[in-house]
């Protein structure tokens, strides 16, 4: 009896020892794997310094690739990358990155001179000089207070341009299949200088969509994908791991006028109708419903977590003074409908704009709302036929500072703007830079919107920032060996 | 026009007028006919619309049923009704709508604030009171109603559903475009179905699948009127096109009471004229044929009667011609024994009257014309011999009572009787000149030069007296010669001259005048004197009519008889007070004439 009560002790403490040894197996990163990942937008050149009608995706992918000089965690902390030190002067305006050791993927070693034939590329008039083999100097005209955080955009990759036209990083995975705008494939880098990556590969699969591969039932374990807030609903109630990002991407709708981006000879609208329209369009019905609630009602152009006064801005609803500024522009001039060009490709772009049209509506306002293919890029803008696009721009940077004057260059407003921005030391500075450009109203705020995404359970470690970057040093599959 | 013609011409628009009646009639019925057909399409097509209307009223009625029996959609009910995030709820109508082929689908809540909308996704939060603000029960049936979308108002076949909860309903308001109605029905060949829509605000258009072949600027007065009357309304529309045929329609516009009774749309029902107007068309082409066939044909047969009719009055038109030309001997041949035998009969008869009278006249004015030459003569004599009887009475008388004085009264009685008698000759004379007027020797004879001397032999006496008479030679110098005896010319010049100066005892202006007018030489001698009367005028050429106390009356007469003879003419015009003038036309020498004339051309020095 004794015995047999012994045995069946002895198999249950096995038992439970196999199961504890088979969870800790479970939770512990791997390497090998494949990876997979499904991008709404189609990318057409992975290379950072081209422009591209999807910059956000570009970069999902060719940050496997390319890397900067630094880094940002999730708390918006500064981390060393390629640099592995940096000093600026006590006025910081000129800086120096001390490189690490690394290689490019064609076997060449990293050196100062390769940074410096990137950052020298820079809209800020920025002058990059290699101060010996692994020394960068900055030598900027004005102060730039975070330029570690600035140079933590995917804008500022070192790439290498190879004689047959192809491109080299220095990252942790290497370009092995890049068919434009359909898919892309990269392997592991096993010379990496932060040590090999645990999956074998990560692919991607441009302009798919979430739901058509669930119906096909195409998805490996291994999979993630991006997820529009408009398909948010389906998943609530499952069982997916969805991960959103803090409100961070900025829907804004920017009037283009010739000198900033539009098309030349296009009359721009007029001041009192563009502040008609602002006061006409009803924020929290565009981020409570058509954003599902994953999104804040935006009065300023950085979310109000990052800044924290962006509620100084008004941005409330006002439809009788709309009206009143709708019928004063009319004393004076012809209203003429105003034609709204959002992304052909996103479906939230085109129910905010048609809601922007009827909120236009109620103030007498004609909107014209129409979907574009082209219309991220400054170039695409200037070609089409539109007095206003609704843009949704990912916030650049978590630091305030550096994001602002990457919004400010991306809906091509004036680079004083931009050299402001980096030089705002204080809070106060960065309200006023940013009042400065929402004043004439080219620029409307309409919401800050999460980003989400679709983690399958076979895809672990996989970091999302607070702005929506993905960060995976340290991700890992299931499935492999 | 002659009588022919006008019988050929009466009986040409006779038989044109009976065919055009023909036609028209023709027409007129096939007019009627095709009005009648048309009408009788027209219903049928309406009846098929309202057919279709009601089946897919019935077939939304049961879609917007279905979503709103359907559990999932009572279980949105209940979940918003107890106060669960209507944003989850945004794309809800879309799906539902899909499913069932709806075009048009919004959910309301309680408060009319749109939950949800198929066909304008972003008008979520916006309220919709057209029917809660309406009094009584919701309709049961599908109605007509515009319904707002991104793109404007389109018109639509609704139906409205409460979903009803624990507390207050929700509502479901869904429908399908009425493209969908006139989709399905199948008009018959040339007959095109539209609707016009016609929105509370904004402008209306047309629907279907035929709208391009109807013009809204065209049709437009025809929808007003509906929707003014609020009751059918027809109308013959030209749609514009190249060809007429091809182009007119007549137009039925009914209108399609909606919601709340508001005329929310117009059908039109248009029926192609094309057909019609081609075979109306024809009927008036074969019609023409007809016509000018029956026209040809008339004209032939009617030519012949009309040629056979007529010739009897022809040939009677002439005599009468004739007849009037003085020739009396003719006589009209007619075998009928019609009207128009027995006019020419009378006729004929007329003429043989108009002879026996004439024939009498002549025989009474040959008296009468004797009768005057004795008076004449006896008259004429009779002057001289009264003379020659006192003088040979005083000879008598002197032999016997003083013979010593009896020579020197026989010496003057002598000179006396020998005086007499050659005035007796005299007189004689000109009877016998009268009688013997001698047959014209025509030759070339220059008038110019005639009046000339003729004006110079009467010089002497345009000065007698102390009275002045003023030649006025207003000759045509360039007037051709005249074929003539210069001898008689030269008398007839004489005698007007005379007549002239007779005409003018207290002087005055004695105008002559040469011109040519045609193929005549004209030659006028006009006076100054006191003028003559009508009655004097028309008497002035009778033998022996004079207004002069001495005189034979002859000289006129010869005048006269001269000019005749000369294929000449002879008038006198005259005004009281003003004076008289004397007009002798002459026809002008010929070239035929030329070769002789020659030789006999008057010559003022030598010929006369």
């Amino acid at each position: 009896m004794k015995r047999s009560r012994l045995q069946s002790v002895a198999a249950s403490s096995l038992l439970l020892l196999g199961l504890c040894a088979a969870a800790e197996a479970g939770s512990r990163p791997r390497y090998g794997g494949t990876a997979r990942v499904l991008l709404h937008d189609r990318v057409n050149s992975l290379d950072p310094a081209t422009e591209d009608d999807h910059p956000a995706s570009r970069d999902r992918m060719a940050a496997l690739v390319f890397e900067t000089l630094t880094s940002v965690d999730r708390q918006g902390r500064v981390h060393p990358r390629l640099a592995s030190a940096w000093t600026p002067d006590a006025a910081r305006r000129v800086w120096r990155f001390y490189l690490r050791l690394a290689t490019f993927h064609d076997g060449s070693q990293l050196t100062a001179a390769d940074a410096a034939s990137v950052l020298s590329k820079n809209q800020y008039g920025w002058k990059v000089t290699a101060g010996d083999r692994q020394t960068v100097v900055i030598e900027a005209p004005a102060p730039v207070v975070h330029m570690p955080e600035m140079l933590a955009q995917p804008r500022f990759a070192v790439v290498k341009h190879l004689p047959d036209n192809a491109i080299a990083g220095t990252g942790p995975y290497k370009l092995r299949e890049w068919q434009p705008a359909e898919r892309a494939a990269f392997t592991a880098n096993e010379d990496y200088w932060g040590g090999r990556p645990y999956p074998d590969a990560i692919e991607f699969q441009m302009g798919a969509t979430l739901r058509d591969e669930l119906l096909q039932r195409q998805l490996s374990p291994a999979s993630a994908a991006e997820l529009g807030l408009d398909q948010m609903r389906a998943l609530d109630t499952s069982n997916q791991s969805i991960a959103l990002s803090s409100a961070s991407d900025l829907m804004v709708l920017l009037f283009l006028q010739p000198e900033s981006g539009g098309k030349p000879g296009r009359k721009p609208v007029d001041p009192r109708v563009r502040e008609a329209l602002s006061k006409a369009i009803n924020r929290a019905a565009i981020s409570n419903v058509i954003l599902q609630k994953h999104g804040l009602a935006a009065s300023g152009l950085l979310p109000q977590w990052l800044t924290g006064y962006e509620f100084l801005f008004p941005g409330g609803t006002n439809l009788d003074r709309a009206r009143e500024l709708r019928a004063e522009a009319a004393g004076l001039i012809i209203i003429s409908p105003i034609a709204l060009a959002y992304d052909f490709s996103d479906p939230v772009a085109k129910l905010a704009a048609e809601r922007i049209a009827v909120d236009a509506r109620e103030a007498g306002l004609t909107v014209q709302p129409y979907g574009e293919s082209h219309i991220n890029s400054r170039n695409a803008r200037a070609s089409i036929n539109a007095d206003a696009v609704l843009l949704r721009i990912p916030l650049a940077s978590l630091e305030p500072s550096v994001a602002l004057a990457s919004l400010a260059e991306d809906l091509g407003l004036s680079l004083d703007l931009s050299v402001a921005a980096l030089g705002a030391a204080r809070p106060e500075d960065l309200f006023e830079v940013e009042s400065k450009a929402l004043a004439d109203f080219r620029v409307v705020p309409v919401s800050h919107s999460s980003q989400a995404l679709w983690l399958n359970n076979g895809v672990h470690n996989w970091v999302q920032l607070p702005n929506g970057v993905w960060d995976l040093d340290q991700l890992w599959v299931e499935g492999a060996r | 026009m002659s009588l022919k013609t006008k019988l050929l011409l009466l009986t040409a628009i006779s038989i044109s007028a009976s065919v055009g009646a023909v036609a028209f009639l023709i027409e007129d019925r096939a007019h009627e006919a095709f009005r009648t057909v048309e009408h009788e399409r027209t219903a049928g097509l309406v009846s098929q619309f309202r057919r279709e209307f009601d089946h897919e009223g019935d077939d939304v009625i049961h879609s917007v049923e279905t979503i709103a029996n359907s559990e999932s959609m009572l279980r949105a009910a209940i979940e918003l009704s107890n106060g669960a995030d209507v944003a989850r709820f945004v794309n809800e109508a879309q799906s539902y709508a899909a499913a069932q082929r709806l075009d048009f689908l919004d959910l309301v809540a309680p408060d009319s604030t749109i939950i949800s909308s198929a066909h304008w996704p972003a008008r979520f939060g916006y309220k919709q009171r057209w029917f809660l603000d309406r009094p009584g029960p919701l309709p049961q049936q599908a109605f007509l109603k515009h319904v707002e979308t991104p793109t404007g108002s389109e018109l639509a076949l609704l139906c409205l559903r409460p979903v009803p909860t624990q507390g207050a309903s929700y509502y479901l308001v869904g429908g399908r475009k009425l493209d969908a109605v006139l989709q399905a029905l199948s008009p018959p060949q040339g007959l095109r179905v539209a609707v016009y829509s016609a929105p509370e605000q904004g402008q209306g258009g047309l629907l279907g699948p035929a709208r391009e072949g109807l013009d809204l600027n065209r049709v437009m007065p025809l929808v007003q009127k509906t929707l003014d009357q609020r009751s059918e309304v027809s109308m013959t529309i030209d749609m514009g096109g190249k060809l007429l045929e091809e182009d007119q329609q007549i137009v039925h516009a009914i209108p399609l009471k909606g919601y709340g009774d508001r005329v929310s749309a117009v059908l039109l029902v248009g029926n192609s004229l094309q057909q019609e107007l081609t075979l109306e068309k024809r009927i008036r082409n074969i019609s023409l044929v007809i016509a000018a066939v029956g026209v040809i044909i008339g004209v032939i047969v009617s030519g012949v009667m009309t040629a056979r009719l007529s010739r009897p009055i022809r040939e009677l038109a002439e005599a009468a011609t004739e007849v009037g030309q003085g020739n009396w001997n003719v006589r009209v041949e007619s075998g009928a024994k019609d009207e128009i035998g027995r006019l020419a009969s009378a006729f004929n008869q007329m003429t043989g009257e108009l002879i026996t009278q004439r024939e009498r006249l002549v025989q009474s004015e040959r008296v009468a014309a004797w009768r005057e030459l004795a008076r004449r003569l006896a008259h004429e004599l009779k002057n001289p011999l009264f003379p020659l009887q006192i003088t040979v009475e005083n000879l008598v008388r002197a032999r016997e009572n003083t013979p010593e004085q009896f020579d020197e009264v026989f010496r003057e009685s002598a000179a006396t009787l020998l005086a007499e008698i050659t005035n007796l000759k005299t007189i004689i004379g000109r009877f016998s000149d009268f009688s013997k007027m001698p047959a014209p020797q025509l030759q070339r004879v220059d008038l110019n030069e005639m009046v000339r001397s003729v004006v110079q032999l009467f010089q002497g006496q345009l000065k007698r007296d102390g009275t002045k008479i003023e030649p006025d030679l207003q000759l045509d110098a360039q007037l051709p010669p005249v074929s003539g005896d210069p001898t008689l010319l030269r008398r007839v010049m004489e005698n007007l001259v005379l007549n002239a100066i007779d005409a003018m005892p207290n002087g005055g202006r004695l105008t002559l005048r040469t011109r040519t007018e045609g193929k005549a030489a004209i030659f006028e001698i006009g006076d100054t004197g006191k003028g003559l009367t009508r009655e004097e005028c028309d008497r002035l050429f009778t033998p022996y009519y004079t207004t002069k106390q001495h005189g034979t009356g002859l000289g006129l007469a010869i005048v006269q008889s001269v000019v005749s003879d000369h294929h000449g003419r002879v008038s006198v015009s005259s005004k009281q007070g003003q004076g008289t003038t004397f007009s002798v036309e002459l026809p002008l020498f010929s070239s035929s004439e030329d070769s002789s004339g020659e030789r006999n051309e008057f010559r003022v020095g030598a010929g006369s």
